[in-house]
């Protein structure tokens, strides 16, 4: 209980007195249970872990070798200034993992802010500071930071300050071990401050001004015991700002090559032979669409799983025929599960009466797809429905064809007037598409969404009485009148559903557009459940 | 013994580092000639501080031209000659731009020197009215103020209260101030309003990037270790003939000079010269052609083409798509109509690798990320991406170029590329 | 029971007290829907008085004969009690619905605890960093692949989220009172607006941080490895994913899955309409963080199925609904917004307004709750007698009954019988089950009061068919008996086919059903006996009605067998149907208990705003009754109140109205006054306009004035859309709602 009363102090003393005082008292803070919260030292900034040499580290990321010597030499040998790095390469190529283990092996502190964690300039500021005061937030204090800085000139202040006392700190430490001849020479000097994710900064509204504070930051503070790391998704070129800096020095990571993938996937397989045969038949194809890593092998567990099916152990380490077996049984997975990006198990214990796994398209067997047309799986009044359709084909249809499918009172004769557009179609069909395909689902007003509404409902009437399997009135209230009743209620409805986009305003004053942002077989689904002939008011598209 | 040579020479490497890593080292050694920048920068400022006058200076010129670091080395000097009689204000236009905080800057940094207490709370004009008596005490005490403005292009943004308050200052009060504007903008003192620019006594040094000898003598100067005490004789004297040699060879004369030709500011060669510095065998502990070869790789990319390198054939795919769509002089195309042109070349060519819609919108977000395309406008977040007009952002050109450098790519990918021509 | 001292008390307070916790369930709901319904539904509760008015007016004249009994008894005696019974029978029917619905969720809630509890040993497997990894600013190093989040898409199919918010709420507490941290975010934290920053927020404010200006996840990982709150799952339920922002989502969830090995989130996603809403709304990069499983709950059909059945099956005792209401609800539902709650508000309704118009409705409330003597004691039975009188159903009972029963006695049948029909109801609706028949749609059939008597006699004349069992006839005349009743038809077609297997288990369930009810369950039993003796008896001719019926002879014992008993199914069904299940409306005194008045709820429920003004606007002088517009109809008069004019001149034009012609026109009118000016003097109104008076020397200005007045008027009630900047001189009328 003595943290209650000392933690409000924290910030307060000075750096040295502080961890001095920490350092003799943290010993026998340890001895308290392993989730209290000892004090930090200076070595908490150190990555820490066992030491790792250099070539378990390479042997560790496979195909990463040179990038890794080129960090090192630049990192240069102890106590050595460094000019900014600027480490970029695409999604899962490894930035962030190598640089944190080649701080692991070199045993030098660093202060590591990942800009999406910190998703505000302040937050960052302030995360810095945090580390660098070895200041850690707990409900003892309240979850509160060391300083509180918003402005870019208060942070580099604080920065300056709180990096000459850790650098000062380091000092004294490094000088201890010098006296000490103690082996594998201290944790040096230096002081490295790494951002990662730094490609986010450019989408903050500040970004015009931090951006070149971030960048300057090494000629501003102008100490050479500070090195700078910037971890970054895109390459330089894409982060001029209008007014320009001193480019940092880059250091490139490619994309993997299907080797190092390959190498990658097998390093901590239970079977690496089975596994390997595995790959022979699914990585190439694979390797095609995708070459980054995570998605490569989210896509390879289930797959693999079901590479194993026929297999009773998985550990055997499979003979030729035993691999055609398994490649002819494969196949038709890989080529299926090529085309799927996103699947949802559906756990066995609860009850569905889904497929097993649903793809994001119609699973490409027949039978399914069919099925899946036919039925509309989530309920919708039908007005609703009817609402939904006609905002269909008011995004879909341009206006001016309106008066051809519908007449004005939507009265019964339109069954021949729907014939209208499929003749106009061959003349205007290739403009229409085009520019289909270009704007995406049209806008439209309110107005012509209820009047379409009210065409399609007052059509749809009878037919929609048929199909009431009970011919006793119970769909004979299905009639417009009531319909329309609350048609803005369902509007409200469809946009929460985001089935319908609306611009920015109030449907009174009329000046909000409205689409419909539904796929064709939404709408169709919709349609048939409707048995509302949706086709027939469409354009043929090829 | 062994162990001597190992660390001296890890000592040569750390020298050679540090000076790299200290602009100042760079930049005294060139300009050390009476009519450089340095000397008039450092007589102006002397001239004010002895003759206890105000006085205002513009430091122009492209960035990582040394500006700054002259300007450093004068006022180290200029502190060393008058140790108590000049203080020092520092201000960034990134940190300061908005007047508030620069004159709560000047206030902490005014406290810090005279050792008097900082409020934070003290409000703008609290902040203003304490820099202009602060000013005249120090002309009292005939004590220089050299306030060192840099990104001074950032301070003429806005109502330019700051300059506007402190030129005027210098003007009424019995002060001794000297304001040093640092941009790499030339047309800086444009930005000025009137009040402010009649106010401003319009001095400007314009800093150049040195010419080709000049980089070539200032690297063989930063490359030389001293033949001294500090490293062994022979190690030193070898280490600075390997050192000759490379300058001499030709083909690393090509090297340096394609190297400056896009970019000849100190700055950048210091940057080239880190790569290489850092880049030397510890084993022979000598710094080889090799080392500056990979410098000069390592250093200038071509970031588009590494990105196409990097995308997979799908992702090829549909850059090729767009780049006929471009050709077509189509208004714009979207994720829609690339497909519409996947389509139909795999319908023309049957190729081995046509995708679900799915997955070829996942290559195509990839491309975004890659940033090899981008949306042509930022409106119309409710649009779907399918939907939203999206424009590449690499020349055919390069594209070509890309084909040909990615090992497997399919040939009807070149094909159709040269077909466009 | 309250004492008839404080009746206002019990009057205003009771009532308002179960809407109040019902409407705070369901605050969205009246942001997306109709507030009319509720303000309707308060001011019904409100005042007694007021419904006896306007009931009053209603032009039923049973209804009206009633209401001047009412009238001569005093409210103070009713009253109480009616809102006491009300009370009574509500507060049960709507525990019966909240308890129906939790364990109709019950299953899938445990599948998912089930399942975080599988995610969360899954990710302790991997090892649990200690405090201090936990909480530096950089990840955990490890050599395995990146983490997936793992989440739950719990996929309600509907996309009226009214529903689902009491779900999701209830689904939180049965995960806290299981042993997991939880905190509910909703679409409103993910806006645009605030982006991560604010769904950050609110995320650190569900649990207990204290006071934290700078939201940061990292205080949360922190916090998650302080002081053991690491040895429960930290689930995080975002209720509605339709409506969240896509950008600020990836955002969260790309930062999720960069802390969670530090911080393993479990996340809950509500989804409305398909797994496609959550493709559409993340990129892929985010997705792939993804380790997602789906869970589905009750359809708002199954639900509505099973409130259906408790509420107005089970319970019919207590309370019920006429046919046409029936009817009425379930197009409701079905047609306009397919919510429970709406339903469940609209039977409120009924019940109240039943209640309220019903005055025998107090002795059922007193039936439930069993303590006579007071009740008896607080209505006089001469009284009581009064209303029996008056009941259409009484007299019909008499024919019934010869004997002339007391009211007693034929109360004690009425609930007998309905004992009776709910069973029957109950088994054809399990019966249903095999041809998917939904009981809302049976139970509308089945309440039909007009399909009743031929239903009957049809049974009657198939009866005596039934004697010699001859199959082949019997169905035929089944067919032409079912073809009344659609539902019934199709369900007795679908139990001749069914094969044995399902048979026996129907007839399992339906020996369960009729249990307690002994009448019922004996037929089943002598129906099951007499199948046994039937196909041990005549298996020839079976046979050869099995080869009339099916042409094929293949195995013909197997096919026997199955029709002998599909038959005496069959024919136990049609016993059903004959016997019990007579339409509530034809049961005598089930005016006591059923609710008949649509007219009545139907203006409760769908106040039809637009439509009203409009039709208001069309015809003021109905609602303003001025002596001048009395007279003369519908023709357009000076004195009439300006909007009106515009708006009946406005139908004249199309949706695009020239204001120059508009004016003209609006201002011809007004001219008529100087010729009829002593008429619209002496018109009494004072809702006439002041003008009038002055009219004598009306200039164009205040004309223009008038005009202009009205027009805003209009434009503030929707009507219209002010000039656009193509079109200055036009005005458009915002055409819809009529």
């Amino acid at each position: 209980m003595d943290k209650e009363e000392e933690a409000p102090q924290i910030p307060r003393r000075t750096r040295r007195s502080s961890t001095s005082s920490w350092a003799s008292t943290s010993n026998d803070v340890s001895s308290v249970k392993v989730n209290s919260l000892e004090p930090q030292t200076i070595n908490d900034l150190l990555v820490g872990g066992e030491p790792v040499s250099l070539d378990d580290l390479l042997s560790n990321f496979p195909g990463r070798n040179s990038q890794i010597r080129e960090i090192v030499h630049l990192l240069g040998p102890l106590n050595t200034p460094m000019l900014p790095l600027f480490v970029y390469g695409g999604a899962s190529t490894g930035k962030t993992s190598i640089i944190l283990q080649l701080f692991r092996h070199l045993n030098r502190p660093l202060v590591y802010s990942s800009c999406r964690t910190c998703y505000n300039p302040r937050i960052l500021f302030e995360s810095i500071l945090n580390q660098l005061h070895l200041h850690r937030r707990s409900a003892a204090n309240g979850y509160s930071n060391a300083k509180r800085c918003e402005r870019p000139s208060d942070f580099v202040n604080f920065l300056r300050e709180a990096l000459t006392n850790a650098i000062n700190n380091l000092k004294e430490k490094s000088e201890k071990l010098m006296s000490s001849k103690t082996m594998r020479g201290g944790i040096g000097n230096m002081i490295y401050l790494v951002f990662d994710n730094f490609q986010l900064v450019r989408e903050w509204d500040k970004s015009s001004t931090i951006l070149p504070l971030l960048f300057n930051l090494y000629d501003m503070l102008k100490m050479p015991e500070v090195g700078l790391i910037f971890i970054s998704n895109s390459s330089p070129d894409t982060f001029y700002s209008n007014m320009g800096y001193v480019e940092p020095i880059p250091v490139y990571f490619p994309d993997y090559v299907e080797a190092d993938i390959r190498k990658i996937l097998l390093r901590n397989q239970a079977n690496p032979k089975l596994y390997s045969s595995f790959l022979d038949v699914s990585l190439r194809p694979f390797f095609r669409i995708t070459r980054q890593i995570n998605e490569l092998s989210t896509a390879f567990k289930p797959l693999y799983e079901k590479y194993c099916e026929p297999l009773s152990d998985k550990s055997i380490v499979p003979n030729e025929d035993m691999k055609r077996r398994l490649f002819s049984h494969i196949m038709l997975h890989v080529s299926s599960s090529l085309n799927e990006i996103f699947k949802v198990s559906s756990l066995p214990l609860s009850k569905v009466e889904s497929s097993k796994e649903t793809t994001q398209k119609g699973t490409p067997r027949k039978l399914e797809h069919c099925e899946e047309v036919a039925k509309l799986d989530f309920h919708m009044s039908t007005s609703a429905k009817y609402l939904l359709i006609s905002a269909f084909l008011a995004s879909r249809n341009p206006a001016t064809l309106d008066a051809s499918l519908f007449d004005s009172k939507g009265g019964s004769d339109n069954r021949k007037r729907k014939r209208k557009p499929s003749e106009k179609v061959p003349e205007k069909k290739e403009s229409l598409e085009e520019e289909l395909l270009m704007k995406g689902p049209g806008s439209f007003p309110l107005e012509r969404l209820l009047a379409i509404f009210q065409c399609i409902v007052s059509v749809a009437d009878d037919p929609s009485d048929e199909e009431e399997q009970n011919g006793f009135g119970l769909g004979v209230e299905g009639a417009c009148g009531d319909l329309m009743s609350d048609v803005l209620l369902q509007l409200s409805s469809l946009c929460n559903a985001k089935f319908i986009f609306k611009g920015r305003s109030c449907p009174i004053e009329g000046s909000t557009r409205y689409r419909s942002s539904i796929s064709e077989d939404l709408a169709l689904k919709v349609a048939r459940s409707l048995k509302f002939p949706l086709s027939s008011y469409l354009y043929k598209r090829t | 013994m062994e162990m001597k040579r190992e660390n001296h020479k890890g000592k040569a490497l750390n020298l050679l580092r540090s000076r790299v890593c200290d602009p100042k080292f760079a930049f005294k050694a060139l300009y050390n000639s009476p009519e450089s920048n340095y000397s008039k920068l450092k007589f102006m400022i002397s001239s004010s501080v002895t003759e206890a006058c105000n006085n205002s200076i513009l430091l122009l010129g492209p960035r990582g031209s040394g500006k700054i670091s002259v300007l450093e080395l004068v006022i180290r000097d200029l502190l060393d000659e008058y140790p108590d009689s000049i203080s020092v204000i520092r201000l960034s236009g990134l940190l300061h731009g908005d007047d508030i905080s620069a004159f709560k800057e000047i206030a902490r940094q005014l406290c810090m020197e005279h050792q008097l207490l900082f409020s934070k709370s003290a409000s703008f004009d609290d902040n203003s009215q304490f820099m202009v008596a602060m000013l005249k005490e120090c002309g009292l005490a005939h004590k220089t103020v050299i306030f060192v403005l840099d990104e001074f292009d950032l301070f003429a943004q806005g109502k330019q209260r700051l300059l506007y308050s402190l030129l005027d200052a210098m003007q009424s009060v019995t002060s001794q101030a000297v304001v040093v504007g640092i941009s790499c903008r030339l047309d800086a003192d444009q930005l000025l309003e009137k009040r402010v620019r009649s106010r401003f006594s319009h001095r400007k040094l314009l800093f150049m990037p040195p010419s080709m000898e000049d980089s070539q003598s200032l690297l063989v100067h930063m490359l030389t270790i001293p033949v001294d005490s500090s490293f062994p004789r022979d190690y030193a004297i070898e280490f600075n003939r390997k050192v000759q040699n490379i300058v001499e060879d030709k083909r690393f004369k090509e090297t340096f000079s394609n190297y400056l030709n896009f970019d000849s500011s100190v700055k950048h060669l210091l940057k080239f010269l880190f790569c290489a510095i850092s880049h030397m065998d510890l084993k022979t502990g000598f710094l080889s052609l090799e080392n500056f070869k990979t410098a000069f790789s390592s250093i200038n990319r071509q970031p588009k083409l590494e990105c196409l390198r990097n995308s997979s054939i799908l992702e090829l795919y549909i850059l090729v798509c767009m780049k006929r769509l471009e050709v077509k002089e189509k208004s714009f195309c979207n994720f829609n109509s690339v497909m519409k042109e996947y389509k139909s070349i795999h319908d023309s060519f049957q190729t081995s690798d046509y995708y679900d819609r799915n997955v070829c919108l996942r290559a195509f977000e990839h491309l975004i990320n890659r940033e090899l395309i981008c949306f042509a406008d930022n409106r119309g977040h409710s649009l779907s991406v399918e939907y939203r007009p999206v424009k590449l952002l690499i020349s055919s050109a390069e594209l070509n170029q890309g084909l040909r450098a990615y090992h497997s790519c399919p040939a009807i990918l070149q094909k159709l590329m040269d077909r466009e021509g | 029971m309250a004492p008839s001292s404080s009746p206002i008390v019990t009057d205003s307070l009771d009532p308002s007290t179960p809407t109040e916790t019902l409407d705070n369930d369901l605050q969205p709901f009246f942001v997306l829907h109709k507030p009319s319904s509720r303000r309707k539904d308060r001011s019904s509760t409100g005042q007694g008085k007021q419904r006896k008015r306007n009931e009053l007016s209603s032009p039923q004249n049973t209804k009206k004969q009633e209401g001047s009994v009412n009238e001569e008894c005093d409210y103070h005696l009713f009253k109480p009690l009616q809102i006491e019974a009300f009370n009574s029978v509500w507060s049960r029917i709507e525990s019966t619905i909240k308890d129906v619905l939790r364990d109709l969720n019950s299953s899938a809630f445990k599948d998912i605890q089930r399942w975080i509890l599988e995610c969360f040993n899954a990710a302790r497997l991997h090892g649990e960093p200690n405090i201090t990894e936990a909480t530096r600013s950089f990840p955990i190093l490890s050599n395995a692949t990146p983490g997936q989040l793992s989440a739950a898409l719990v996929i309600t199919r509907n996309i009226e989220f009214v529903d689902d918010i009491l779900t999701f709420e209830e689904l939180g507490h049965f995960l806290k009172s299981h042993g997991c941290h939880v905190a509910k975010l909703s679409s409103v934290d993910f806006s645009m607006k605030n982006g991560i920053a604010g769904c950050l927020k609110a995320l650190l404010r569900e649990f207990p941080l204290g006071e934290i200006d700078s939201a940061d996840i990292s205080i949360l990982a922190s916090w998650y490895r302080e002081q053991d709150n690491n040895n429960k799952p930290l689930v995080l339920i975002i209720s509605d994913l339709e409506r969240c922002c896509g950008s600020v989502l990836t955002e969260f969830v790309l930062m999720l899955s960069e802390w969670v090995v530090k911080l393993p989130v479990i996340l809950i996603i509500g989804v409305a309409t398909t797994v496609d809403a959550l493709r559409n709304a993340l990129p892929s990069c985010a997705l792939q963080c993804l380790c997602s499983s789906k869970f589905m709950i009750g359809t708002p059909d199954e639900r509505m199925d099973t409130i259906v059945e408790a509420v107005l099956v089970k319970h019919s005792t207590t309370f019920n609904i006429g046919h046409k209401v029936a009817l009425f609800l379930r197009n409701y539902f079905i047609n306009q917004d397919g919510t429970l709650t709406s339903f469940i508000r609209a039977l409120k309704l009924a019940c109240l307004l039943h209640f309220s118009m019903e005055p025998v409705s107090l002795i059922h409330g007193h039936m439930l709750a069993e303590d006579q003597k007071d009740w008896i004691s607080a209505l006089s039975p001469e009284i009581l007698l009064k209303y029996m009188d008056e009941f259409p159903s009484y007299d019909r009972s008499q024919i019934a009954s010869q004997a002339g029963k007391s009211i007693a006695q034929g109360l004690s049948d009425l609930i007998t019988e309905k004992k009776l029909w709910s069973t029957a109801v109950l088994c054809l609706c399990e019966a249903g089950k095999y041809s998917k028949v939904r009981l809302l749609d049976l139970f509308c059939e089945v309440l039909n009061p007009d399909l009743y008597p031929h239903r009957d006699s049809v049974c009657h004349i198939r009866n005596e068919k039934d004697q010699g069992l001859s199959s082949t006839n019997g169905h035929s005349q089944q067919y032409s008996s079912v073809q009344t009743g659609g539902l019934i038809r199709q369900i007795v077609r679908k139990v001749r086919d069914l094969p044995t297997g399902a048979l026996g288990q129907l007839i399992k369930r339906w020996e369960k059903l009729t249990a307690d009810i002994s009448e019922i369950h004996d037929k089943l039993k002598t129906f099951q006996s007499s199948v046994r003796c039937e196909d041990r008896r005549s298996p020839r001719k079976s046979s050869k009605d099995i080869s009339k019926r099916y042409g094929s002879k293949a195995s013909l014992d197997a096919d026997n067998e199955l029709t002998m008993l599909n038959l005496q199914a069959v024919a136990f069904i049609d016993c059903l149907v004959r016997n019990y299940m007579r339409p509530i409306e034809c049961m005598p005194f089930h005016e006591i208990s059923c609710f008949k008045n649509v007219e009545k709820l139907q203006v409760v429920l769908i106040g039809d705003p637009r439509r009203r003004i409009q039709a208001d606007l069309l015809d003021s002088h109905k609602i303003l009754r001025c002596s001048c517009c009395n007279k003369t109809g519908n023709a357009l008069l000076p004195s009439r109140q300006d909007s009106s004019i515009l708006y009946s001149l406005a139908q004249e034009h199309g949706d695009l109205i020239n204001l120059h012609d508009w004016f003209q026109s609006f201002r011809t009118i007004l001219h008529q006054t100087n010729k009829r000016k002593p008429k619209s003097k002496q018109s009494p109104q004072p809702k006439k306009r002041k003008d009038t008076a002055g009219s004598g020397d009306q200039n164009e200005a205040s004309i223009q004035a008038r005009f202009c007045r009205a027009v805003t008027e209009m434009q503030i009630t929707g009507l219209l859309r002010m000039p656009s900047k193509r079109r200055p001189d036009f005005v458009q009328r915002v055409a819809f709602g009529l």
